[in-house]
């Protein structure tokens, strides 16, 4: 009986194992494969181990990009991810309609698919039908320009704090109501104050939540590839290695080096997962305190 | 009760799963199922070209042996990326694909076209425009059928050059000095804008007598010729930056949605731009149509006759094509040759719903094209401006990595309009990375 | 721990609503709305007027005719239908590849809960290292991958990688281990149930909140999918409507005529959003409840 259920217990999680190593696991070793080999337009590939990694390390165009995602990061998801919070620590407290209506709304954004989204804005941002530009001018910034390519990088970040803002409000209001409800009697009936409340009981209630968007925000941000290409019509801005992703992209589909992008987004990946790992990390030392 | 709910949802879950898979089943039969086609040879077309599905239709509805089965596999670059997807996945080929001049070479040292030369063009040289045919053949190997092509000439706004008395500029001394007099009249106005296309660069550039590549895939595939920085080249790039520089040409991309707006509101008086562009500028333009002309590109030098082209297109055959010699049957005659222009042939809606400028001789010589009205330019027919340009225009090679040199030259260029780096840099800066990129990818560069 | 409905909780010690914080809290609240609804208001509006409207009237207010139903028929008769087709796509391949992904995950997740699996935790750590490989690198693969079996350019192509939604299985089996007493099933198995119809019968409508969150979010991540249709798929009928409005987009900026694609780019824009945005305020009990299980870890 018991080997019976072993049996089918890895029955039930075959479909999902195949799906895994197919998807995922097999194209990643074939691409790890590819990233070992040269390119060359002339005379076509050949084994040289790691040397497209050291290349991507030193390779000017992957630095800028690098660079580029990582100041993206560093603003917009702090930024992004207080105002989620604060929001979601409101309507925890606020259940008025109003909080209702914002709590669905804020969360709309997440339903419009990145590319969709992508469009908009270009014509949202554009100076000649769009209402920023109308609000701008009516606020004496003339020359706001959301396709200079000194603040273009700003203004993908708007894109993506009003597609994500709402998102991360949700899981983090879900969260919240996870927290048992005595713990508040408790603290009201000793006098705290409701910020108090929400420093010092909500927030570290919620910190694996807290900890599990700002880990998604920082992957999906050092990954920024939608925005940008979409949107490389109507600037300057976008160069070939505007984003390391973008840069994997045009290496392999219009400059047909694939094993070179292999290597460039494995290098992201490896460069995210340290990152991450850093995060994580601190994050248990921290608690751990 | 606890029971029928379970099986009542049990049983919708199951409802509609099984709906969703054979639906799916059902989609994939539908998009795999081969044609009805017994007699008639099937020939799979890529391309973008406005209105093409009219065309096709025209042409299977003519032929009885050959039908064609055309899809937009998307416009340019997306075109391009699932080509080199299906070249290396050795399958998922069509039979005929659209592929644009300057990319030719990056597709042909992946070796995947046929020669059609084999299969009934050998001795077509004298069917298409001769800059054209020279760029779509190797030697006696013909790569491509020459299609649309894309002469400069120089469109202006007559009416505000009348207005204000300003010369329509014939060199490009004149171009500067009427550039100062349009921006002091009025500070929101510009008599161009310098997108940062470089096509449309290496167009000016080609025009300035700059011929900077040099590549033949045929006798020497792992030879390229690099010479960016020549005076030619550099007088043309540094013109410009002059102008952008002193802010008396404006910085903004072509083809956004602003810029068409800002052709139509006289932001900007004048575009150099190709023999496609007024078939652009009529879908954009709703109270200027009609206040604009066309004249010669300004010249370097006052009399001379210089010219350069700013894109085009042409039909290729794969390789992976089961049907080659019809295949190249639709590759010639999709867009064939025309002794006169009739309502509902092909040039026909070409012409004038696609605003196509045709590289076929027959067709560019065609009275009905030479003498054409467009309503974007009142009652001129800029057709023999066109035409002159393709007549004169040189021999012009590009390289198999097109794509990264065109990115570099846009990427130098920002930085450039952004003020970071000095436009005599440009050139110099694109030739040291271009020929670093070359040499790393196993071509011997020479100057 | 069980789920709450949020609406029935309690406001813990807030008594008056009007005090001046809550009047900041109100005002940003009313802001915020304003601020998110503004793309979709727009895209609203913008799809009632004409094109020459559309360049020329202000853009958060409606232009000199109402166009919507012109704007429409334009776009569901646009170069033969091809609009509806891709809406017929994106709701097979997205609906198909959700409902599978739910089913593979809700089935691994119960089974990494209740047969004890060692060393999910590192098989969830490895699963997550392998996401930060960006999209771009694993295209190639899959398509020479596809291309050997001859499903390039065909709707599996699209499908089937859908499929994959590794958290989503650990998700249900944190789910499994919280809701699901381990009573209950061993009494169903001396009852001598099978184990798949344990699983049909009895476990997976105890899952339901979980399952419609993971569904919704299958959804929504296959429907949003734009980089593999675009590579997979060559045959313009076949594209889901990310892929088609982009080639609308791109063709809209290099066409000449009398195009009038800036229009359906964004008509479409609008029809392209509506479905998700309905299936979320009408499931909206499910997936709250839902987030709930697997955020709090």
């Amino acid at each position: 009986m018991k080997r019976r259920q072993v049996l089918i217990g890895w029955l039930f999680v075959l479909p999902f194992v195949l799906v895994v190593f197919f998807f995922l696991v097999l194209p990643l070793i074939y691409a790890g494969y590819l990233s070992s080999q040269a390119d060359s337009l002339v005379g076509g590939q050949h084994f040289v181990g790691i040397t497209n990694y050291i290349d991507t390390f030193k390779d000017p165009l992957f630095l800028e990009g690098l660079k580029r995602v990582a100041i993206y990061a560093l603003i917009s998801i702090p930024i992004m991810l207080s105002v989620s919070l604060a929001s979601a620590l409101t309507i925890d407290v606020i259940q008025t309609r109003l909080a209702r209506v914002f709590r669905l709304i804020a969360f709309m954004p997440y339903a419009v698919p990145g590319v969709v989204a992508a469009l908009m804005w270009g014509f949202l941002y554009s100076q000649q039908f769009g209402p920023i530009y109308w609000f701008a001018k009516k606020l004496g910034f003339r020359n706001l320009d959301m396709f200079d390519p000194n603040i273009f990088i700003y203004s993908i970040s708007g894109i993506a704090f009003w597609a994500w803002t709402g998102y991360n409000m949700i899981v983090l209001y879900s969260a919240l109501q996870g927290i048992s409800r005595e713990i508040y009697e408790a603290a009201i009936v000793d006098g705290a104050s409701q910020k108090q409340i929400a420093f010092r009981i909500k927030i570290p209630a919620i910190r694996g939540a807290i900890v599990l968007t700002i880990l998604f925000s920082l992957i999906g941000s050092m990954q920024l590839f939608t925005e940008p290409r979409i949107l490389s019509r109507y600037t300057n801005a976008v160069t070939l290695g505007y984003t390391p992703n973008i840069y994997a992209f045009n290496l392999a589909f219009n400059q047909s080096q694939f094993n070179y992008s292999a290597a460039v987004s494995f290098a992201l990946g490896l460069i995210v997962l340290v990152i991450s790992y850093g995060f994580l990390l601190r994050n248990r030392r921290m608690a751990d305190k | 009760m606890q029971k029928t709910l379970i099986s009542g949802s049990f049983k919708k879950a199951t409802v509609i799963f099984t709906t969703a898979a054979v639906a799916s089943v059902v989609g994939f039969i539908g998009a795999s199922a081969p044609a009805h086609a017994a007699a008639p040879v099937h020939v799979k077309v890529w391309a973008w070209y406005p209105n093409i599905k009219e065309v096709v239709a025209k042409y299977n509805a003519t032929h009885t042996d050959i039908q064609i089965d055309w899809t937009n596999a998307g416009a340019g670059g997306d075109e391009y990326t699932k080509l080199k997807t299906c070249i290396k996945a050795k399958s998922g080929c069509p039979d005929v694909a659209m592929i644009e001049f300057q990319t030719l070479p990056t597709f042909s040292i992946l070796n995947p076209f046929v020669d059609m030369g084999k299969y009934g063009a050998s001795n077509a040289d004298g069917r298409y425009a001769g800059w054209a045919w020279a760029q779509a053949t190797s030697g006696t190997k013909v790569n491509a059928i020459p299609v649309d092509g894309g002469p400069m000439a120089m469109l202006y706004r007559k009416d505000l050059f009348a207005a204000n008395n300003i010369k329509v500029p014939t060199t490009w001394a004149e171009y500067a000095d009427a550039a100062a007099q349009i921006h002091k009249l009025n500070a929101n106005q510009y008599i161009a804008t310098y997108g940062n296309d470089p096509g449309w660069a290496t167009g000016l550039m080609w025009q300035g007598g700059c011929l900077p590549y040099k590549y033949n895939g045929s006798t020497a595939k792992a030879t390229v010729g690099i010479s960016l920085n020549t005076a030619s080249c550099k007088n043309v790039i540094n013109y410009w930056g002059n102008l952008v520089s002193q802010g008396l040409v404006d910085s903004k991309p072509f083809f956004s949605t602003d810029a068409g707006a800002d052709f139509d509101t006289g932001k900007y008086w004048t575009w150099v731009a190709a023999g496609w562009t007024p078939g652009y500028l009529s879908g954009v333009l709703k109270t200027t149509t009609g206040k604009w002309a066309v004249a010669p590109t300004p010249q370097w030098t006052a009399g001379a006759d210089a010219q350069g082209d700013w894109g085009g297109s042409t039909f290729t055959v794969i390789n992976q094509t089961k049907h080659p010699k019809e295949a190249t049957s639709v590759a010639m005659n999709l867009y064939p040759p025309q002794k006169t222009i009739d309502a509902g042939s092909p040039w026909d809606i070409g012409l004038n719903s696609a605003f196509l400028y045709p590289l076929v001789t027959s067709v560019e010589s065609n009275p009905a094209f030479v003498s054409h009205t467009y309503p974007v330019f009142a009652d001129q027919k800029p057709n023999s401006i066109y035409i002159h340009v393709s007549k004169v225009l040189g021999a012009f090679q590009w390289t198999p990595f097109q794509d990264f040199i065109y990115s570099t030259l846009h990427d130098e260029t920002a930085q450039a309009i952004a003020k970071k780096e000095a436009w005599s840099a440009v050139l110099d800066n694109v030739q040291t990375k271009v020929v670093a990129y070359a040499t790393k990818q196993g071509f011997k560069v020479t100057p | 721990m069980s789920i709450k409905s949020p609406m029935k909780r309690s406001s813990h010690g807030q008594k008056s609503l009007l005090t001046p914080r809550s009047k900041t809290a109100n005002t940003l609240m009313i802001f915020g709305i304003g601020y998110f609804m503004m793309p979709l208001i727009w895209v609203i509006l913008a799809s009632t007027k004409s094109k020459p409207d559309l360049f020329s009237t202000f853009s958060l207010w409606f232009g000199h005719s109402f166009k919507l139903f012109d704007n429409l028929h334009s776009l569901f008769t646009q170069d033969g239908g091809l609009y509806l087709i891709w809406i017929k796509n994106t709701a097979i391949y997205s609906i198909s590849s959700a409902l599978g992904a739910t089913l593979i995950s809700a089935m691994a997740g119960y089974s990494l809960a209740r047969f004890k699996f060692k060393g999910v935790v590192f098989l969830e750590s490895m699963v997550l290292g392998l996401i930060m490989v960006p999209a771009t690198a694993l295209v190639m693969p899959l398509y020479l991958m596809f291309a050997k079996v001859n499903v390039v350019n065909t709707p599996w192509a699209v499908i089937l990688p859908s499929l994959l939604n590794p958290f989503a299985a650990f998700l249900i089996r944190v789910y499994v281990l919280e809701s699901i007493p381990e009573e209950l099933i061993q009494a169903a198995r001396i009852d001598r149930a099978g184990e798949f119809r344990i699983f049909w019968q009895i476990v997976l409508p105890m899952l339901r909140p979980a399952l419609v969150t993971v569904f919704l979010f299958s959804l929504v991540a296959s429907w949003n999918n734009f980089f593999l249709p675009l590579v997979m798929l060559s045959d313009n009928h076949l594209y889901p409507v990310t892929v088609g409005l982009q080639a609308w987009f791109a063709q809209a900026s290099q066409e000449s005529g009398n195009s009038v694609l800036y229009n359906l780019v964004i008509t479409g824009a609008l029809v392209a959003v509506l479905p998700l945005i309905i299936s979320f305020l009408f499931l909206q009990r499910y997936w709250r409840g839902g987030i709930n299980a697997g955020a709090v870890k």
